[in-house]
């Protein structure tokens, strides 16, 4: 299984980055997660998209319905898009520590 | 059909490497999909030994034995095949796919092949064809349209999942679809995107409230009923990208009074058996047909999903009971038959955008699908555009026969699979691209955005929601007009 590091970060991630034990996961995590997904900077937005999904999943060992993650946080799919360009299954939940996603997602 | 040849650079992008060197030399494969550790010794025997076994318990001899005889390799085929015309490479003909694995049998299955072989010292099967098995298979979307073309009657599809299934024996199939579907018939939520169901209890009541909100009615999605006349089964991942598709079900369900369950057990449709393991695609198939039973209803009733409904449509009869097994239906086939008989009504005052309409080819090629959704479109959509070809001879979406799910090959699915697929969509001009199929809505919103081409993917259901007029008369539009 391939090591990301980043800074002072190492952590066991999968062939297209996602980590593989997402109870590790922290907000330095999130950030070196970031740079790999064209996040420039995690602004407050940024924070408010990835704790949503974090707290969701948590709860229901899922990421939530799209329409539902758009209507909870208040942001619009195209600004997610623009937050997170990989998208919010690829780019936001590999941020928020979720592993990847299967199946036709 | 003609699409241009990709240029230099989309080449570059589609076929760029999606590996590190000490993976493909760990693995001893240089695909571009991902693939789990497997046993990389001894590859051509134990290929032989799986398509021996797979012979011996199958009738697959029987369509070889009659393709060997009457391939002529003409190459007619080359003309229909979107991922030949995208990358003019011979090795993508798809005679020239289906002799890799053609050969293999002839030398090794066949008294006349063995004896020529064993005189000669040649043809037999190495680690090198393996891997160009291993390549070529995955670089097809299994859309079928080459045995619309093929004078003699092969059916390279079949084939190439035949192909696919002796290499999964040995271990090499692409990983996001082994990984789906352990997860969905050994996991402990059983479905291929992995959601448990609380979540999906969440997701439904969601769903509930949003249309309470936006159409003032209270519509359901029952849980759990048993002696419905329909199991309603969709792809899962529907749970989690396709909100309206979901809404529109119900809606119409809603307005027809139809008599319809989703089931805790099994609320996943999707079958990569279909794509890779015959082994595969029959437990997923059992496993849908018993919670039919389970709930002890009359019809299976799956959802906007082409694969899903050709697995389910064909295989049911083959696994569980023949003539006498419950009648598969696609959802599209419910809403026609609602919307002739009178028992739905749709606002055409709505949907006054350009609209055009994708066949899935699981649903398309053998002629299932096709007029049916276009009945229901023109009765509510002002301005409707069909793309060409279509039908039997649609243009697959690119991303078809399981590939879609390999996200480490999407530059290859939008710029390769899917060109021509783009030109066909450019050419309509349209708003709303209707594509009634999970698999069809992922790829082809991955090819507008790559593609650059201005348009939104919908499911035929999306669109319902929005024109659909229920009980207390009101459309979202007329809703929208009053609070203006």
């Amino acid at each position: 299984m391939p090591t990301f590091t980043y800074g002072d970060i190492s952590i066991e991630v999968d062939e297209d980055g996602f980590m593989q034990e997402p109870e590790q996961w922290n907000e330095e995590i999130a950030k070196a997660l970031a740079s790999t997904e064209g996040v420039e900077e995690m602004t407050e937005d940024h924070w408010k998209l990835a704790n949503y999904l974090r707290d969701y999943y948590l709860k229901f060992g899922i990421a939530p319905m799209i329409r539902k993650l758009c209507k909870e946080t208040g942001f619009s799919l195209k600004y997610v898009y623009e937050m997170y360009p990989s998208g919010p299954a690829k780019g936001a939940c590999k941020v928020a520590g979720l592993p990847k996603p299967t199946g036709c997602v | 059909m003609r699409t241009n040849v990709i240029t230099s650079e989309e080449r570059e992008k589609a076929f760029a490497p999606t590996k590190k060197p000490d993976v493909i030399e760990r693995q001893k494969l240089d695909v571009r999909y991902h693939v789990e550790d497997y046993d990389v010794d001894n590859r051509p025997r134990r290929f032989l030994e799986a398509f021996a076994a797979i012979l011996k318990h199958t009738n697959y001899r029987l369509a070889l034995e009659h393709f060997i005889r009457v391939s002529t390799k003409c190459s007619r085929c080359a003309v229909q095949c979107p991922i030949y015309q995208a990358t003019g490479d011979e090795h993508d003909i798809p005679c020239y796919r289906s002799e890799l694995l053609l050969s293999v049998y002839r030398r090794h299955f066949t008294v006349g092949g063995s004896i020529k072989g064993r005189l000669t010292g040649s043809g037999h099967l190495t680690d090198e064809k393996i891997e160009e098995m291993a390549e070529s298979f995955w670089n097809c979307t299994a859309c079928r349209r080459c045995t619309l073309e093929c004078p003699a009657g092969i059916d390279h599809a079949l084939i190439t999942h035949l192909g696919r299934f002796i290499l999964s024996e040995i271990g090499i199939s692409p990983r996001a679809l082994v990984v789906s579907t352990r997860e969905q018939l050994e996991g402990k939520t059983g479905n291929t995107s992995a959601i448990p169901l609380p979540a999906l209890v969440d997701t439904l009541e969601f769903l509930e409230e949003d249309i309470k909100e936006e159409k003032g009615v209270d519509i359901k999605f029952p849980l759990d009923k048993e002696n419905c006349e329909f199991i309603f089964i969709p792809a899962v991942s529907d749970f989690l990208m396709e909100a309206e598709t979901l809404m529109g079900i119900a809606a119409v369900f809603k307005a027809t009074g139809g008599s319809w369950t989703i089931s805790t057990e099994n609320y996943d449709a999707i079958n990569y058996g279909l794509f890779y393991s015959d082994r595969i695609l029959e437990r997923v198939i059992r496993k849908l047909y018993a919670e039919s039973e389970r709930l002890n209803a009359t019809n299976i009733l799956i959802g906007e999903c082409g694969h899903a409904s050709r697995s389910a449509k064909y295989y049911v009869p083959v696994h569980c009971g023949g003539e006498k097994a419950k009648p598969v239906l696609n959802i599209m086939e419910y809403t026609y038959r609602m919307l002739k008989e009178g028992k739905l009504k749709l606002n055409p005052n709505v949907i006054t955008e350009t609209v055009t309409y994708h066949d899935p080819c699981n649903i398309a090629r053998q002629g299932w699908i096709i007029e049916q959704p276009r009945y229901i479109i023109k009765a509510f959509c002002k301005n409707f555009v069909e793309m060409t070809p279509r039908g039997t001879e649609n243009i697959c979406c690119g991303g078809g026969g399981g590939t879609v799910s390999i996200d480490e090959i999407r530059p290859y699915r939008t710029l390769v699979g899917g060109k021509a697929k783009g030109d066909q969509i450019r050419a309509t001009g349209a708003k709303y691209l209707i594509a009634p199929c999970a698999n069809c809505k992922k790829q082809l919103r991955e090819l507008v955005e790559d593609q650059k081409i201005d348009c939104e993917v919908v499911g035929l259901h999306d669109l319902i929601y929005k024109a659909i007029i229920l009980d207390d008369g009101q459309t979202e539009n007329q809703k929208t007009n009053r609070k203006g």
